[in-house]
């Protein structure tokens, strides 16, 4: 119990570190910095005094890239997590609610995207809508809410079944008032703790699109510099330190994010 | 001793009527002679399965000979049969004009009186009947074949004509050829020619540094220097055959002369255009983009074809000139608003391919400078091909691999070849329309006196280039490496600055010589070796943890 | 009544996945014909047999149409880029893939039950920190960047690429070996990212059953922990386990596109990746319908076996 605390507060910690970078490397690294046509450095230098972590393919500092993309990864993330988990809930409490014909509907389809690979499709929608980041939030986004409206679903039933929902509805409580005031509130821990572990996904997720290709290539993001590295030919170069910040960095964070996942679930699912 | 090959590109089919895609007829040429070559030293046209040609007076009727002493390689002897077979079988028969029917469109007629002489007759005058880059293929094989579309082509050995005998294909993984002992030019140097497929190029340079595979060609520019020291591994900087270009749309049309897409109206002025390409700075993109592996581009023919290739004059030279390229776009209409900007463009390229990635950060600048922002977007391969076939762009990147004989290149940007009324059916991507070039274009298919062809060949380029519907960037060097430790020497095509991969023939792979005393490789088992020690130690590891447990356990109780 | 409505479930989730695949890879843009012909000499008529040859020409519900009611045949149309029947290019690289799959779901599925065991058994020991710290790295992992660092790593030891080499011995002996030498990278990845999820997952169930009454009975009969662990926690937690294996089993596709796209291994999950480039339609569509309906047929597998195996499992 208390060792998932103590690792959930680190988690925290290194996710307040990230959200930081995230923030202030625009507002400190200069455009020019991180625009190939300015850049003057030679390229693949590996780690020295006046770049800790290197240079990449065009001269950049990979330092300055890792802390520039840190607000990508995190951004597509969180609005991947907040899709997903946004769809999934709606359909799990709208399905658990209602019953019926809808129900068993919507029950279906998400029994169906379940079982779709989700890499699969994530990987299609993001050929047939034209690039951007916008597509990239919607290709995780879509494909990743089946878990959270399933387990909204069981959760909203449980407390339909409970008695003071039933007395609510016979004293005349509507379908907004039962929602709002008694289901809403007894799913939203459950939702964040969902919401905490489906960020992780989304930016394991996203940096595998970019790798792939399939990310924007305007934006500089965790993803996007291990696609370029291995374009530019940075494993038969041994550049390590072109391949391993940015992949260090999205372990980090994911693993963060895992951690404050589980100690929030901890927390909400108390052990029987 | 086996060469063993990289490639990248998948092989689409091995029959030849069919197979569209570059690696295949790379391939395709090993297994099959045309009827003419192009020589190594100088491209200049040479004996293919013929040794001598002659057209009639009126240039209508052209007669090939085919001489004795070739043979199938299973022993068949090769007469004009074969070759009027094969011509015919495509004038008849619509799905064996699949791959290489422009070749034979002008035809009427195609006999062999006996065996040993071709007649081919056609419809007009035609320039290009050296240059038909057909593969011909055996009748006694083929005229068993009633169904050319479903036809594989996979009866190992495949019977050809060329210097190497197919012998194993297996999808997405490798191609076996064996020397064909009875190539009438000799045999190859060696016994076995692999071609092994790679996900990407990086792999295969990969594979290249450890020696797994003998020859990788397209490498990119950071790719190649990685290999500059690298022991046993020789680099080979071409001239090569392809060019990369910025396309203008100058207001695109289609045949019948409806506008399609949805170009903006300003680049329909060719001084826009002309102050587009006045600004932006190509030596910047050769040395920062191409790392100096390119040449700065201008005309349609690249300088590997030399006699063809157009260099522009002093007076026709378009240097960069922002300065000049400000004036010109204020004199022409377009002034600066209260923002600095003029109009923006969008600018469409493919996402992953380095060159676009890397030059539309530099455009961007460099038309951000004459007041003309850009919005770059990078799509996928198939979104690209469809924005330039719909018109759906303003600037777009594109590029081209070019012949020996120019008349594709320059064939490309006539009236002609834009979309039908449907939309359908173009080949062009730059919309090009211009009367004079066409005219020349006509002229020049016609006309049988080398020196004054490539004279209006260069002024077909001229024009192109004072019109710009496109900006030809660079023309890139093909770079490539092999294993100077297991093969010693290749041909190249030129001899001079040549490449030994995507000739316009089989020379490469054919002259290839094995080194002296090629080295093995000894590291394959040490792997294995380290692998199960690791996995031992491992087990070993975990077992002792769970038994000293298991009795900790058994105390407590 | 339970089993028919299941069934049916499946059925409908496979139609519906065929439609999907269908329409979704439709509205990719690009004409394939301009891709496949670009930079040789075409004319328009050239073009317009390629496109009859596909199909590409009639209209698109007649397409449909032709691709259903073949599908129902089993004959998932012809792929552009091999000029091969999809259904041939597909069982062509399935075998890659079920080598490259089995092995690493067989090694990660043993090892990661096994050592869940042996961490929920001793339950916040320094044994169980480090085993469930390092899953829980692994499995914020990517895949494909695990893959280049192992390339990295292993310099010279293993070969980048492919499934074998060309030059290997035609016998049997070599050639078993020159595979299982290129095996080696590609099931590494694969299982360390695959593991992690099943040692979690055999942890966290273990851990469950271990607060089962029965158990406490067993062990105030004076059970030796060790037999209480083999004989009653550790069989029924293994269950549960092993259904979610299966339930996974969409985790696994994914691992294996990307790990077979780093090491250009010859399989599905590579053909794939080719298949965007084109877009080869058919090829997509079939991939498709033949990794979903995979996903579709395990899990309906994996609910049987569930309800089989534990009467208590009720079917929501």
């Amino acid at each position: 119990m208390s060792r998932f605390n103590r690792s959930g507060v680190a988690g925290a910690a290194i996710l307040a570190v990230a959200a930081l970078v995230a923030v202030i490397a625009p507002l400190v690294i200069s455009a020019d910095e991180l625009d190939v046509t300015r850049v003057t450095a030679a390229p693949w230098q590996s780690p020295g005094a006046e770049f800790w972590l290197g240079t990449d393919h065009t001269g950049r500092s990979v330092a300055l890239l890792v802390a520039q993309g840190a607000g990508t990864s995190l951004f597509v993330g969180l609005t991947a997590a907040v899709l997903a988990v946004g769809i999934g809930t709606l359909v799990g409490i709208v399905s658990g609610h209602f019953g019926g014909l809808v129900a068993g509907a919507l029950l279906r389809v998400t029994d169906f995207f379940l079982v779709l690979p989700a890499l699969v499709l994530a990987i299609a929608l993001s050929t047939v809508l034209p690039r951007g980041l916008g597509t990239i939030v919607l290709a995780i986004g879509l494909t990743s809410w089946p878990s959270t409206a399933r387990m909204v679903r069981a959760q909203t039933l449980t407390i339909e079944a409970r008695p003071f929902v039933e007395r609510a509805r016979a004293l005349g409580g509507g379908h907004v008032h039962v929602i709002g005031r008694h289901v809403l509130p007894s799913v939203v821990p459950l939702v964040l703790v969902n919401a905490t572990l489906a960020v992780a996904t989304a930016i394991v997720a996203e940096s595998t699109l970019a790798f792939l290709g399939l990310g924007d290539p305007t934006r500089i993001s965790w993803g996007a510099m291990l696609h370029q590295a291995q374009l530019h030919g940075a494993v038969p170069q041994r550049a390590w330190w072109f391949l391993l910040p940015p992949g260090v960095a999205i372990v980090v964070v994911v693993l963060a994010f895992t951690l404050v996942g589980r100690a929030l679930e901890a927390v909400v699912t108390p052990k029987r | 001793m086996i060469l063993k090959v990289a490639i990248v590109q998948q092989i689409d089919s091995m029959n030849p009527f069919l197979a569209v895609f570059q690696s295949s007829t790379e391939v395709g040429r090993l297994m099959y002679d045309y009827l003419t070559a192009y020589a190594a030293d100088d491209q200049r046209v040479t004996e293919g399965l013929a040794n001598r040609w002659e057209p009639s007076a009126d240039k209508l009727t052209w007669t090939f000979t085919v001489p004795e002493g070739k043979t199938w390689s299973d022993g068949q002897p090769i007469t004009a049969h074969d070759v009027a077979f094969t011509y015919n079988l495509m004038l008849t028969n619509e799905v064996a004009r699949t791959a290489n029917g422009s070749f034979v469109t002008n035809f009427s007629s195609v006999t062999a009186p006996d065996d040993r002489t071709v007649v081919i007759k056609t419809k007009a005058p035609q320039v290009t009947m050296l240059a038909l880059d057909i593969p011909i293929v055996p009748e006694h094989v083929w005229e068993k074949v009633t169904n050319i579309k479903d036809y594989a082509n996979d009866q190992m050995p495949v019977v050809g004509s060329g210097p190497f005998v197919l012998t194993e294909h297996v999808a997405g993984q490798f191609i076996k050829l064996k020397a064909n002992k009875n190539y009438w030019r000799g045999a190859p140097k060696y016994d076995e020619l692999h071609f092994v497929y790679f996900q990407n190029s990086d792999a295969a340079v990969q594979a290249l540094t450890k020696g797994e595979v003998d020859l990788v060609n397209r490498m990119a520019p950071a790719q190649f220097d990685s290999l500059k020291d690298k022991a046993g591994v020789t680099r080979n900087k071409a001239q090569g055959r392809r060019f990369v270009e910025l396309l203008i749309n100058p207001g695109a049309r289609t045949r019948t002369g409806e506008p399609i897409g949805d170009g903006n109206p300003a680049l329909g002025d060719v001084r826009v255009r002309r102050a587009i390409a006045q600004a932006i700075d190509l030596d910047a993109l050769v040395q920062r983009v191409n790392l100096g592996y390119a040449e700065k581009g201008a005309g349609l023919v690249p300088p590997v074809f030399g006699k063809w290739h157009w260099e522009p004059g002093e007076k026709e030279l378009r240097t960069f000139d922002p300065a000049a390229a400000n004036a010109a776009l204020d004199a022409a209409g377009y002034p600066r608003k209260a923002d600095g900007t003029r109009f923006s463009l969008r600018l469409t390229g493919r996402a992953g391919r380095a060159y676009d990635e890397q030059a539309s950060e530099y455009l961007k600048r460099q038309l951000g400078d004459i007041g003309i922002p850009l919005d770059v977007r990078l799509v996928s391969d198939n979104q690209l091909n469809e924005a330039t076939t719909v018109a759906t762009y303003d600037l777009a990147f594109s590029g081209w691999a070019t012949n020996v004989d120019p008349d594709f290149i320059l064939g490309l940007h006539t009236c002609a070849q834009r979309p039908g009324a449907d939309g359908k059916g173009g080949t062009t991507d730059a919309y090009f329309c211009d009367q004079a070039y066409d005219e020349l274009y006509a002229r020049q298919l016609s006309e049988f006196d080398e020196g004054k062809r490539v004279e209006l060949v260069k002024q077909m380029q001229a024009r192109f280039y004072d019109q710009v519907p496109a900006v030809v960037l660079a023309y890139e060097n093909a770079l490539e490496a092999y294993r100077s430790d297991h093969f010693a020497r290749f041909t190249t095509q030129p001899a001079q600055g040549g490449v030994i991969m995507a000739q316009n023939g089989m020379w490469g792979y054919y002259g290839a010589e094995p080194a002296a005393r090629a080295s093995a490789s000894g590291t394959t088992w040490v792997g294995f070796a380290v692998a199960g020690g690791v996995i031992v130690f491992i087990v070993v590891a975990i077992m002792r943890q769970t038994r000293r447990r298991r009795a900790t356990a058994g105390e407590r109780e | 009544m339970r089993l028919a409505s299941r069934l049916g479930g499946a059925a409908l989730s496979l139609v519906m996945v065929a439609v999907l695949g269908f329409f979704l890879f439709r509205v990719v843009p690009g004409d394939p014909v301009v891709s496949m012909t670009r930079g040789r000499p075409t004319t328009a008529a050239m073009q317009a047999e390629l496109r009859a040859q596909f199909g590409l020409d009639r209209p698109l519900h007649e397409q449909f149409w032709g691709y259903f009611t073949s599908l129902l045949r089993g004959d998932l149309g012809t792929s552009f880029t091999f000029r091969r029947p999809v259904s041939d290019v597909i069982l062509e690289r399935l075998g890659p893939t079920l080598l490259l799959v089995g092995t690493s779901t067989v090694i990660a599925v043993g090892l990661g039950l096994w050592l869940g065991v042996l961490a929920a058994w001793r339950r916040d020991s320094a044994f169980d920190r480090t085993t469930t710290g390092v899953s829980l790295t692994l499995w914020a992992v990517p895949t494909f960047w695990l893959g280049m660092l192992l390339m990295m790593v292993t310099g010279d030891l293993f070969p980048s690429r492919g499934m074998r080499d060309t030059d290997t011995a035609p016998d049997f002996l070599s050639q078993a070996l020159d595979v299982g030498h290129h095996l080696v990278l590609p099931s590494l990845t694969l299982v360390a990212v695959v593991c992690a999820e099943y040692l979690l997952v055999m942890r966290s169930s273990l851990l469950e059953e271990m607060h089962a009454p029965y158990l406490t009975t067993a062990r105030a009969k004076g059970l030796r922990d060790d037999l209480v662990r083999r004989r009653h926690a550790v069989p029924n937690a293994v269950l549960p386990a092993i259904t979610l294996v299966f339930l996974r089993f969409g985790l696994v596709v994914a691992g294996a596109i990307t790990t077979e796209t780093v090491f250009s291994w010859p399989g599905l999950g590579l053909l794939f990746y080719d298949a965007l480039t084109g877009p080869d339609y058919f090829l997509l569509q079939g991939l498709l319908v033949v990794t979903a309906g995979a996903v579709v047929v395990m899990n309906l597998l994996a609910e049987l076996l569930y309800g089989v195996l534990d009467p208590r499992v009720k079917v929501v």
